[in-house]
């Protein structure tokens, strides 16, 4: 035990995570070259288009440090954009240590703070590491300054590196050896495993991720999940190496999986403790904290035949992300469907699309929402994140909605449009200070239906990349509530009502008009769009009737070709809904949230 | 070979007594039939079976034109006389490995295929004759792009048995086949009209092309007249189509390229469909009217989906198994064909409802449509089970139309053809 380093890679987006895991992996001669493929670790599809990590990772490295001694490093690569730090927190919990990683050329972000202390929540320790300092504008010495004065951690610990040409890893495996703490627990103990995660195998059935507190596992052994007694066979234990590698056993300190032929799929919960049924632990760990999910929105299938699909999709990929959770809902446009919780727009988005690429389900969100408290003059009290409950508005005394304070890093010149930015976005109680030369933390607290609402996107183009923005929920006050109705040709579609502040409803309306004009394809008679509040139109757009669509192309014998861009035109048209008679694209829908481009 | 002689005007008649009216069992055979609709459907059913189809590409051109995306390459003319050669070869190969029966059409497509020698060409068919067979009728086409072909070189090839003549006009007007950066003006057109009747080409197809960048519906006007006075047999009226690769693709990307309006390109279509049935050209395919009885033949085999041959760099070919494409470079294509290796670099194999989709989709573009007996004869499937409810929506709305045994699209469908064979593909 003395021998194992278990630690995860922590930063903002973007700082070089999964660029520093690639260069430790190869280091410790883990994978051939041929197999070889930068930010290995990002293994979704999804992931790589995208260029950011979604899930945390882990890998077993044997590493051969200078004092010849063999250890066993589990890294655990971890997201850095703010909608996955529950992937991070979950992360943390099988790690002794951390590396919290710099960007030497952008310094301290939103996210480091957070994560770092996400970390310190965990009581790990924490190794400060300055990233990219190949860069030409790096500057690690200014860096070094803002870990010292602004995280107040020592410089004496602090790494230099350059994980993309890899320079400075080797100390870094050093330091993780010499100053991170070896794994505690008593291997003779009784079994106390930590679920950290898990994955749905077709074959296999559940791959539980764990970290061992204390005592043994080995296949044969007969364990009991502590939340539900359900009760199980392992058939298999072993390592994350760069595959799965079966062991004769799994003991204290080790972080592993178990494979247990578990096809329930519900049995199996993130946080959950696993223990031996003959030799059963006294109690079960604490687990995580209950995770907020803040935006909510609807799931469909396209085609209704997917609806029992879907359901069995959802519960599989919860599994994988805990951080999901839905109940069945239903729309007079779009048939049965799933409401369903999420983390922020991104999380929203990540789902989405592993739904369809991984269960091969097309869908439509619908519009997303906060969860809102309405108050009604019989006194009764209702929450509510679907606009197709929005209460009578004769019947609501009043109504809140959910604050969050939000903390904003931005380069000193950024600070007047910021400041615009929130104050047309309901901000309150405005503050700032200056956390270092040229930068300011701006806090801010704002409604947080005003942040899902296309602030990401608008802080990030206004600072030009500069910006950094993390939140936390604060409070419930008092709004006042409309809800806004969209019409297709004359036809309201429920799934693209939103509920919104009285003050901003023509605005979106007319922004929804404006967007659905932009996504909804020309088809051949002419649409029109309105949106709506309790009847009244407050907005409308046509969008012109396509005159024709035929092409006039000599093909000669290559009829191939002619029939593959009908083949292409086919599959656009399975991405789209049909609303009455009018096809509308899968994007439609959450573009009424987006700002244009 | 025995040939029949059946009533004038007859096409199928023009083949083998293989499916002849009265040997097949349809029923629109009729000894004395001059009726265009029942004459191309007795070919169809004449061709069933039959590989008499024969299509050529060359594929070199004086210089390549800003829009194309056909397999065809400037210059080169150092590979002529050996790209004949290796034509010559493939087609022994095809004679010897591939099914066929005496060729009732060849075609020399491109590319520029006026731009060989008139002795090439010549040769070529010789060749065909000599390995393939020719039925009596045998219609043989050639595509000729005006600037690249003189009366000599046209009364030859029509001695050497080109019997009808296409002709890449695209636009009378000067400033526009310049911006089209085609290698010959508007002039050139007229004369090369004028040469080829004098040759005795009494089977004369023009190529035109609307929506050109900064054209009007008017200017469209004036190209179609002037096109119209010149009596052609055949039209082919295209819209010009923007590809990727090609500089306009590139313009396009670039937001350099300014299309006609839609309101415009509509107009045009409106102007085409009816001053062509005016000056007696009937449209029967989406973009091609003919006199009736002067259908390109070659053609109505592909719109049919029946199978065909092919030689040369970039042709495909069809047995109605296999669809092969060749490999575009025409030097490469000397190179394998003489080493023996194959020089196929796709192939396609679809199987019997994807071809019987396809067959619906290409039929679809004729005015007369498909006939639905045949589609049963062919593949034993139902477009009316088949698609179900998809294709009853589309009847509803007002796209598609069943009349007897044909299925096709309505006026305001063949608008949006495009929209209906995407939910039919
Ligand atoms: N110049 C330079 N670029 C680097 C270095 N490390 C990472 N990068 C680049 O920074 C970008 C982000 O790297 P990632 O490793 O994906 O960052 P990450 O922290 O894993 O990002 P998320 O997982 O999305 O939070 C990539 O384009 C890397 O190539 C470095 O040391 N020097
Ligand atoms: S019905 Fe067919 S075969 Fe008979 S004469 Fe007419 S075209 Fe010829
Ligand atoms: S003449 Fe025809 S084949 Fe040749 S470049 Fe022009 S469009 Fe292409
Ligand atoms: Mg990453």
């Amino acid at each position: 035990m003395k021998e194992i380093r278990n630690f995860s890679i922590i930063a903002h987006i973007d700082h070089g995570k999964s660029t520093l895991a690639d260069r430790m992996i190869q280091l410790c001669g883990e994978i051939s070259d041929r197999e070889f493929k930068n930010q290995l670790l990002d293994s979704m599809d999804i992931e790589r288009e995208r260029g950011i990590t979604i899930k945390s990772q882990t890998i077993c490295l044997p590493y051969k440090a200078r004092n010849g001694k063999v250890y066993s490093l589990n890294l655990v690569d971890t997201p850095g954009h703010v909608d996955f730090s529950y992937e991070v927190s979950r992360a943390l919990s099988s790690c002794e240590g951390a590396l919290l990683l710099i960007d030497a050329a952008q310094g301290i972000e939103a996210q480091t703070l957070a994560n770092l202390y996400l970390a310190m929540e965990n009581d790990l320790d924490i190794i400060p590491v300055i990233n990219k300092i190949d860069l030409p504008s790096a500057e690690p010495e200014r860096v070094a300054l803002q870990i010292e004065d602004d995280l107040g951690m020592d410089p004496e610990t602090i790494q230099l590196c350059s994980a993309k040409t890899g320079q400075g890893v080797e100390d870094i495996l050093e330091a993780i050896v010499n100053f991170l703490p070896a794994p505690v627990g008593d291997p003779n103990g009784e079994l106390q495993a930590l679920i950290f995660d898990a994955n749905y195998d077709s074959f296999r059935g559940t791959i539980i991720s764990c970290r061992i507190i204390n005592g043994k596992i080995r296949a044969g052994d007969t364990i009991i999940f502590m939340s539900n007694n359900a009760e199980y066979r392992v058939e298999e234990v072993g390592l994350f190496k760069f595959r799965r590698e079966a062991q004769k056993e799994l003991s204290a300190g080790q972080v592993g999986y178990i494979l247990a032929g578990v096809k329930t799929v519900s049995d199996t919960r993130p946080g959950d403790t696993i223990t031996l049924k003959d030799q059963p632990c006294a109690e079960a760990l604490p687990g995580f904290k209950e995770v907020q999910q803040v935006v909510f929105s609807s799931i469909y299938p396209i085609t209704t035949d997917d609806y029992a699909g879907l359901a069995t999709a959802l519960e599989k990929l919860q599994l994988n992300d805990a951080a999901l959770i839905f109940q069945k809902d239903s729309s007079a446009a779009l048939g049965f469907g799933f409401r369903c919780g999420f983390l922020g727009l991104l999380h929203l988005e990540v789902i989405q699309e592993r739904l369809e690429r991984e269960f091969d389900i097309p869908l439509i969100l619908t519009v997303p929402s906060v969860k809102y408290n309405f108050f009604l003059n019989d006194g009764t009290e209702l929450i509510v994140d679907n606009p197709a409950y929005f209460p009578d508005p004769i019947k609501i005394q009043r109504v809140e909605e959910p604050y969050i304070k939000a903390t904003i890093l931005i380069p000193e010149r950024y600070m007047g449009a910021i400041m615009t930015l929130c104050m047309e976005r309901r901000g309150e109680n405005t503050k700032y200070h200056y956390p270092m030369p040229g930068r300011i933390e701006f806090s801010c607290e704002l409604p947080l239906a005003e942040v899902i609402y296309d602030f990401y996107d608008k802080l990030k183009s206004i600072t030009q990349g500069y910006g950094s923005f993390d939140y936390e929920l604060y409070d419930y006050r008092k709004s006042d509530l409309v809800k806004l109705d969209i019409l297709v040709n004359g036809e309201l579609v429920d799934a693209l009502s939103q509920l919104v502040h009285r003050k901003n409803a023509r605005s979106r309306g007319l922004h929804a008009c404006e967007q659905l004009k932009k996504e909804i394809p020309r088809q051949m008679f002419k649409i029109a769009i309105q949106a709506a509040i309790g009847g009244t139109i407050v907005g409308r757009t046509t969008i012109s009737a396509l005159r024709k669509d035929v092409t006039a192309k000599c093909y000669g014998g290559d009829i191939s070709r002619k029939r593959k861009l009908l083949e292409k035109q086919k599959a656009g048209k399975k991405r789209m809904k049909t609303v009455g008679n009018v096809e509308i694209p899968q994007k439609a829908f959450l573009s009424v949230l987006k700002s244009e481009q | 070979m025995q040939i029949n002689t059946v009533g004038p005007g007859c096409l199928a008649g023009q083949l083998p007594n293989l499916n002849r009216c009265g040997t097949v069992t349809h029923d629109e055979g009729d000894r004395n039939c001059y009726n265009t609709i029942k004459r191309i459907a007795c070919y169809e059913i004449s061709l069933d079976k039959l590989m008499s189809c024969l299509y050529i590409h060359i594929p070199f051109c004086l210089q390549k034109c800003a829009y194309c995306s056909f397999v065809s390459f400037g210059g080169r003319e150092e590979l002529f006389g050996r790209y004949v050669a290796t034509l010559c070869r493939e087609a022994e190969q095809t004679a010897a490995r591939a099914a066929h029966t005496p060729l009732s059409t060849l075609f020399f497509g491109g590319g520029t295929p006026s731009l060989l020698p008139a002795a090439s060409i010549s040769k070529i068919i010789d060749c065909c004759h000599d390995l393939l067979g020719f039925t009596s009728g045998i219609e043989i086409s050639l595509e000729a792009n005006p600037g690249t072909i003189d009366y000599a070189k046209l009364a030859e090839l029509r001695r050497a048995g080109v019997n009808r003549l296409s002709i890449g006009v695209q636009s009378f007007d000067d400033h526009e086949l310049h911006r089209l950066g085609r290698a010959h003006n508007g002039e050139q057109a007229l004369t090369t009209v004028r040469h080829a009747r004098k040759a005795g080409f009494d089977n004369l197809s023009l190529d035109l092309m609307s929506g050109l960048p900064g054209q009007s519906a008017d200017a469209w006007r004036r190209n179609l007249e002037q096109a119209l006075a010149l009596n052609p047999e055949h039209l082919s009226c295209y819209q010009l189509t923007i590809e990727e690769d090609t500089p306009f693709g590139r313009l396009q990307n670039q937001g350099l390229l300014e299309l006609p309006h839609e309101d415009a390109i509509v107009a045009m279509d409106e102007i085409t469909h009816t001053l062509c049935p005016a000056a007696g050209l009937e449209r029967y395919e989406i973009s091609n009217f003919a006199r009736p009885g002067q259908e390109c033949r070659h053609n109505l085999n592909y719109w049919h989906n029946r199978p065909y041959l092919a030689l040369g760099a970039g042709a495909v070919s069809y047995d109605t198994k296999r669809r092969q494409r060749r490999l575009s470079d025409p030097q490469r294509y000397c190179e394998l064909m003489e080493s023996g290796d194959s020089i196929v670099i796709d192939e396609e194999n679809l199987g019997t409802e994807a071809s019987f989709r396809e067959t619906i989709i290409m039929g679809l573009r004729l005015i007369q449509g498909v006939s639905i007996n045949e589609l049963q004869h062919r593949f034993h499937l139902n477009p009316g089970s088949y698609y179900g409810e998809t294709l009853d929506r589309l009847i509803s709305r007002n796209l598609l139309i069943i009349e007897q045994d044909r299925l096709r699209l309505t006026p305001h469908g063949l608008t949006f053809a495009n929209r209906v064979m995407a939910e039919l593909v």
